[in-house]
């Protein structure tokens, strides 16, 4: 699959709020690309120069340095010729609030070429999915803020994109029509192979959705892989077996030990990190061993866990 | 196996597609008006009310007085030509700005919409509004004060081309501040044009303004504009010249203020059109 984003060394750098203060480097050296249909995390702390990379993949900031490019041409000369087929939508921005949905979603559709039968018919899918087709003829003053998110989604997919930027597309939405949302992005993602970059706070979210995550910091990469690996790359599995008997329980800790993996008591229940590939073996041994444990949990590291340790390293650094 | 990319092919032709980006940004500033009174309120409330207001002043002060007749004309006249500067300043600059208070300043500039697009579309939307505003303000005269104000002829044309000149560069120079400053600059809007107004000598003769002023209002375009219809109207003549010297000032300053204002988008877009966002 082709790279369908490319950007390469890109830094942007403002000047400090006075004269005389210290630049602020917002990006630092950023390179990524993203390939055709994949769905692209972009995650951080506050700060970390995520709405910074998207303003500048969207052409309204100016890079200090660095390149973008799009379909294999440089954003800043082609930016209407690539802007046709890119959308976004974000938390953070709004449509005309004296503007119905309807007549809102039609100035977009406008703006990406759109006739009106292509149009109305593309509206109606969308904003019937979203549950705001009943809504249409109300102005966005009028909507709640969850509606408001739907329709901005909307928005993003009325033209059809080929490449959608997505900022926090399900902050403000209730559980089920978050799920919603996601099930759509994966839909899109599958059936016309959008290419969606995704921004989102909700760890489990990103997890479920992007095939790939990059991690900021500082607006620095600080790493780039898959959700999984990059939870797995902090903390290995944590597997709890509850063990009445005492005597089986500290045959269990040494056995645990004696192959390397820590281990914490609590009451009944022994704590062990280990590596997911090695549970079976721990568990046929204890079998062979004849350690008896009530019960089992296991727990995969998160992504959360990966951002929270991430971003406590800021701190302490 | 990589293939060769390029950018996929538009739905329209590139002609057909600036025009409907054109086109979809007028209708965004159109539909809002069937609803909201204060938007219809500035093109034909407020110009409904300077015509009445300033008709019965300058009717009372005619009195039978038939000389006093021109002054009349003049003054409605002049009416009608500064609702055409004030209609076609304020188009560009509340077109921006009504984007940032609607937060929808990134929507419109993320899409493959140019800036000369939406420069060509307050263009489009200025004229179009001026027209209707001060072809609403000619009517309520004639209907109010048996006055026709069309009586100066093709006169009319230049000093509505040479208005609008002054108007879009005025307008394009508020833009420039608000889009480089932001909402704490917005004032701009108003107080701009606002200045330009005891300047041009609107409604009496420039010899009327103090010394000082008076050598500044020869730099302003309108001040030729509003002189020369009084010349035309008192002495039957028309100063050539004095239209011609709009006309050279308005265009050194359109050219001014278009520069002015694509330079302040440039150095609002290093600064991210996005911080205008809540």
């Amino acid at each position: 699959m082709n790279d369908i984003v490319k950007v390469k060394n890109l830094r942007k750098v403002y000047p400090g709020p006075k004269r005389g203060a210290a630049e602020v480097v917002a990006v630092e050296d950023a390179s990524f690309s993203i390939r055709e249909g994949e769905i692209l995390g972009l995650l951080g702390p506050n700060g970390a120069g995520k709405s910074t990379i998207i303003s500048m993949l969207l052409g309204v900031l100016t890079p200090t340095s660095g390149t973008v490019s799009i379909f294999g041409s440089d954003l800043h000369t082609y930016h209407s010729e690539i802007m046709q087929h890119v959308t976004f939508a974000s938390t953070y921005v709004r449509m005309p609030w004296r503007l119905t949905v309807i007549e809102n979603l039609r100035v977009f559709g406008l703006l990406y070429g759109q006739s009106k039968a292509e149009f109305m018919e593309r509206a109606q899918e969308l904003l019937t999915f979203f549950g705001v087709w009943n809504q249409r003829n109300k102005t966005m003053s009028q909507l709640s803020a969850g509606q408001v998110t739907r329709v901005m989604l909307a928005k993003a997919f009325i033209p059809d994109p080929k490449i959608v930027l997505l900022d926090e597309p399900t902050a403000s939405l209730d559980p089920d029509i978050a799920h919603q949302v996601r099930t759509f992005v994966l839909g899109q993602q599958k059936k016309h192979k959008t290419t969606i970059l995704y921004t989102s706070h909700n760890m489990d979210e990103v997890t479920e959705v992007c095939d790939r995550v990059i991690f900021l910091r500082q607006g620095k990469i600080m790493a780039e892989d898959t959700p999984e690996n990059l939870a797995n790359s902090i903390s290995d599995t944590e597997m709890v077996l509850t063990v009445a008997n005492t005597e089986e329980r500290k045959s269990l800790i040494a056995l645990a030990q004696k192959g390397g993996y820590k281990t914490q008591a609590t009451g009944k229940d022994v704590l062990i990190q280990i590596e997911e590939i090695h549970i079976s073996e721990l568990l046929t041994t204890v079998g062979k061993q004849k350690i008896h444990y009530s019960h089992i949990t296991v727990q995969q590291p998160t992504l959360e866990q990966y951002f929270l340790q991430m971003s406590n390293q800021k701190h302490e650094n | 196996m990589k293939t060769k990319q390029t950018i996929p092919p538009a739905r329209l032709s590139k002609r057909k597609s600036s025009a409907y980006r054109v086109y979809a940004l007028m209708v965004r500033h159109a539909l809002p008006m069937k609803r909201d009174f204060d938007l219809l309120s500035d093109m034909l409330y407020w110009p409904l009310m300077d015509t009445i207001t300033w008709g019965i002043a300058s009717s009372w002060l005619a009195g039978s007085d038939s000389t006093v007749g021109s002054a009349v004309l003049s003054i409605l006249i002049a009416l009608v030509i500064w609702n055409v500067i004030w209609r076609a300043q304020s188009e560009v600059s509340r077109n921006l700005i009504d984007e940032i208070w609607n937060n929808n300043l990134v929507n419109v500039f993320s899409t493959a919409l140019t800036l000369r697009e939406w420069m060509l579309s307050v263009l489009l939307q200025s004229f179009l509004k001026m027209f209707i505003s001060a072809g609403f303000v000619s009517l309520v005269i004639l209907g109010l004060y048996a006055v026709n104000v069309y009586q100066i002829g093709w006169w009319l044309v230049p000093f509505t081309v040479n208005a609008t000149l002054t108007g879009w560069s005025v307008g394009f120079v508020a833009a420039a501040l608000v889009i480089r400053y932001g909402q704490k600059v917005q004032t701009v809007v108003w107080t701009l044009p606002g200045a330009l107004f005891p300047l041009s000598a609107v409604y009496f003769p420039v010899d009327q303004l103090p010394v000082g002023l008076r050598q500044i209002s020869q730099l302003v375009p309108t001040t030729y504009i509003f002189e020369s219809m009084r010349s035309l109207l008192f002495t039957g003549t028309l100063d050539l010249q004095m239209l011609w010297l709009s006309f050279g000032l308005n265009a050194i300053y359109i050219v001014l203020a278009l520069w002015f204002f694509v330079r302040m988008f440039r150095k609002s877009k290093e600064l991210n059109l996005a911080r205008f966002s809540n």
